[in-house]
């Protein structure tokens, strides 16, 4: 061995290069260090949970009580979207770059909308009460407040205040709250409820892109 | 061996005894002071105070309807954070994957997960039974009779304990951040779907769904007149306790399945299970598995042989005591006011001067024509498995009302606070309806309406005594008419053309028009 290969720059990866796929790769990374494709599974088995319980009629027909079942796994998809958003990196991943909050942005708006499609797949063919629209508003706010959630919490119990939130409403259900903060109760066309559930979720989404979730040193991944 | 040895030995095994309970005590305390659970209670008492105490609230302080939101919204907001955290806490080890590292300590796998497992459970099982206090504490303070009851106490803690462990060996055998939530989220679906069937749950299509804790109560008076039979009851907690102890043997034999699964199927579980160390400890945990089986599947079969009892509710055959069925001794709270005495059971008493006040004034009306009611008193709901309906009794008459049907009305004692002007005239409806058509207290569907000439001297009647008719905007013209203008007369006019014509009324042979 000479100096001048002790000197001699290491290859350049072909594709780094490339700017295309390396925000692919950057994308693709950030993702998979967030489980996302393990959550698409997750938001898939929701999915088919609700086609299931639609299907064999596990919840009610008509009434308040109609909205229950569907509320629980709305819940269960938006609790889901919550937990992907923790990092195993931490602190050290701030660090790392600008794209950060972008990818933070999209993997979260992107999951929200993919929890979306997936449960109306699950829906598709099948009554469900209220239809697509309180489906949609009640994944949208749900989801914000888990984002909501992460910064104090951090990603992994991210799901506990989606829960309680969920919890509450089944009671504003039954006891026939109207207020719109309590969108899962309100019709599918009510303004105040579309408002307040996309005002917790931009509110959430917003913060959590500048912020990111709350991380401690001794979170695992 | 020498005699001075002996005592020494023992000395030794109590020394080494006790410090293996320190040392559990320890972890136990480590555990207590790490937890989750008590990070997310402030959450879980906001959720509880609007889904229970919010929910038991706006029920009439009866023990036995106030114990039943144990099992109907209680456990839902405990189901889903019992699971999930749970869940979250039986994952920790593979989480942050420390299960090569723990698997070095002298303790067993079994011992470890105990001891995470009970601080879970303790703080679970604490913040449920203070719930509890919390509604029977309030409820105590309301009640004018009887006392709490355990069984609902007994099955909400035992559906505790099984979603924790359902939640707690998910954790341990698929750690992952989604763990927790699909825990929650299932627990949850599976809570909703057993209480949809049992709500449809009838002898003829089968009465597995009995099976789970969540199920509406029959009637307002229920566990009043009749005890409410603890068949059921055991048969949950036997169905719930199976499933926890064969899960709890399960978690012992943790590191043998997780092997089994990492080899891809490979290794036989038999070849597993007979490694040398620790034989003793999976000769438990397999027969732990089998006790647990078999009581879940005979609970299910004892909930396949249920049956509907005279008072409204379950009795399993097996499990049946005679005893239950034997009515509650109870003396009823009384009241009179000009001679008209109303009677309810003690339970209901915080109704009693309302409902004289409301009965009163039609009683007065109608008081001395042939089958007018000298009194009211309350009769259990239910009769050899039927609703009783509200009527006069013959001999002596008597309107004889139940706490959930007074005429065509349902729920009556349900409360009055919503609308306690129209709780009034509904007992007031019901009493003139008991009179106009002559109709005795019955078993069966609720009572037809009443002929037109029946209604129309009804709501002449209730006008009377300063109540809105009920019926004002469903009914005819003709009726209206006819009611406006019996109205109009003087009371002893009006007592005089009932005097005379009150039995062609019952019959149904006065038009409205014939009505003066």
């Amino acid at each position: 061995m000479t100096a001048a290969e002790v000197l001699k720059p290491p290859a350049v990866p072909a594709g780094a290069a490339w700017r295309g796929p390396s925000g692919v790769r950057l994308a693709w990374l950030h993702l998979r260090s967030r489980r996302v494709p393990a959550g698409i599974l997750a938001l898939a088995a929701c999915g088919a949970l609700l086609h299931a319980a639609l299907h064999w009629h596990w919840a009610f027909n008509s009434g308040p009580y109609a909205q229950q079942v569907p509320l629980i796994i709305e819940a269960g998809a938006a609790t889901v979207i919550a937990v992907t958003v923790h990092s195993p990196f931490g602190e050290t991943e701030r660090s790392a770059g600008p794209w950060l909050p972008c990818l933070r942005l999209l993997a979260a708006a992107g999951m929200c909308g993919l929890a979306i499609a997936l449960l109306q797949l699950g829906a598709a063919g099948e009554s469900l009460n209220d239809g697509v629209l309180v489906l949609a508003r009640n994944v949208i706010g749900i989801t914000g407040i888990g984002l909501l959630c992460s910064l104090v919490t951090g990603g992994l119990l991210a799901w506990t205040l989606p829960m309680g939130y969920m919890a509450f409403c089944q009671y504003a259900l039954l006891a026939g709250w109207t207020a719109p903060w309590t969108w899962p109760v309100r019709p599918p066309a009510d303004r105040g409820a579309w408002i307040c559930a996309c005002a917790v979720f931009t509110a959430g989404l917003l913060l959590f892109t500048i912020r990111g979730p709350r991380t401690r040193l001794s979170d695992p991944s | 061996m020498t005699a001075a040895g002996i005592p020494l030995r023992t000395g030794r095994a109590t020394a080494r005894r006790m410090a293996c309970l320190a040392a559990a005590g320890r972890l136990l305390r480590l555990e207590f002071k790490r937890n989750a659970v008590p990070y997310v209670l402030p959450l879980l008492a906001a959720v509880f105070f609007f889904n229970t105490v919010r929910t038991a609230d706006g029920f009439p302080p009866v023990w036995t309807l106030r114990a039943s939101v144990i099992t109907d919204h209680m456990l839902f907001e405990f189901s889903a954070f019992a699971g999930g955290l749970a869940a979250w806490v039986g994952s920790r080890e593979g989480r942050r994957k420390t299960i090569d590292l723990v698997a070095a300590t002298p303790r067993a796998a079994w011992a470890r997960l105990s001891v995470t497992l009970a601080g879970t459970l303790s703080w679970l099982l604490l913040a449920f039974l203070a719930g509890v206090a919390v509604l029977y504490i309030q409820t105590a303070l309301q009640a004018t009779w009887g006392g709490p009851p355990l069984w609902p106490v007994f099955v909400g803690t035992a559906a505790v304990i099984v979603v924790a462990m359902i939640g707690f060996t998910c954790g341990v055998f698929f750690p992952g951040r989604f763990t927790a939530p699909l825990v929650a989220t299932g627990a949850l679906v599976l809570y909703q779907t057993g209480l949809r069937q049992a709500l449809g749950v009838t002898a003829s299509s089968g009465t597995h769904a009995l099976l789970s804790p969540a199920s509406a109560q029959s009637s307002v008076d229920t566990g009043v007149y009749h005890h409410v039979a603890p068949d059921l009851s055991i048969t949950q907690v036997m169905f719930m306790g199976g499933i926890a102890v064969a899960l709890f043997g399960v978690l012992s034999l943790a590191p043998e399945l997780r092997q089994l699964a990492s080899s891809g199927g490979r290794t036989l579980l038999r070849a597993a299970l007979a490694g040398a160390d620790g034989r003793l400890l999976r000769a438990v945990a397999v027969i732990l598995v089998a006790c647990g089986v078999a009581a879940s599947w005979t609970a299910f079969a004892l909930a396949g042989t249920a049956k509907p009892d005279a008072a409204g509710g379950w009795e399993i055959p097996a499990l049946h005591s005679a005893a239950s069925d034997r009515p509650v001794p109870a003396i009823s709270a009384c009241r009179s006011s000009s001679g008209f005495g109303v009677c309810v059971h003690p339970a209901f008493g915080f109704y009693l001067n309302d409902l004289a006040a409301a009965l009163g004034p039609v009683a007065a009306e109608i008081a001395g024509l042939p089958g007018a009611p000298a009194g009211a008193k309350e009769v259990a709901s239910v009769n050899g498995g039927q609703d009783v309906q509200s009527g006069i009794s013959v001999n002596p008459p008597v309107f004889e009302f139940t706490a959930e049907h007074v005429g065509s009305m349902f729920g009556q004692f349900y409360g009055s606070q919503r609308d306690p002007v129209g709780w009034r005239e509904g007992f007031q409806q019901g009493l003139l309806d008991a009179f106009l058509t002559g109709r005795p207290p019955h078993a069966g569907p609720v009572p037809i309406l009443l002929g037109p000439a029946q209604q129309a001297v009804e709501d002449a009647l209730l006008t009377a005594v300063g109540s809105q008719p009920l019926s004002a905007g469903v009914t005819s013209a003709g009726v209206s008419a006819a009611a406006q203008r019996f109205a109009t007369l003087s009371a002893g006019a009006r007592r005089a053309w009932l005097a005379a014509h009150l039995a062609a009324l019952r019959a149904g042979k006065i038009t409205p028009a014939q009505i003066p």
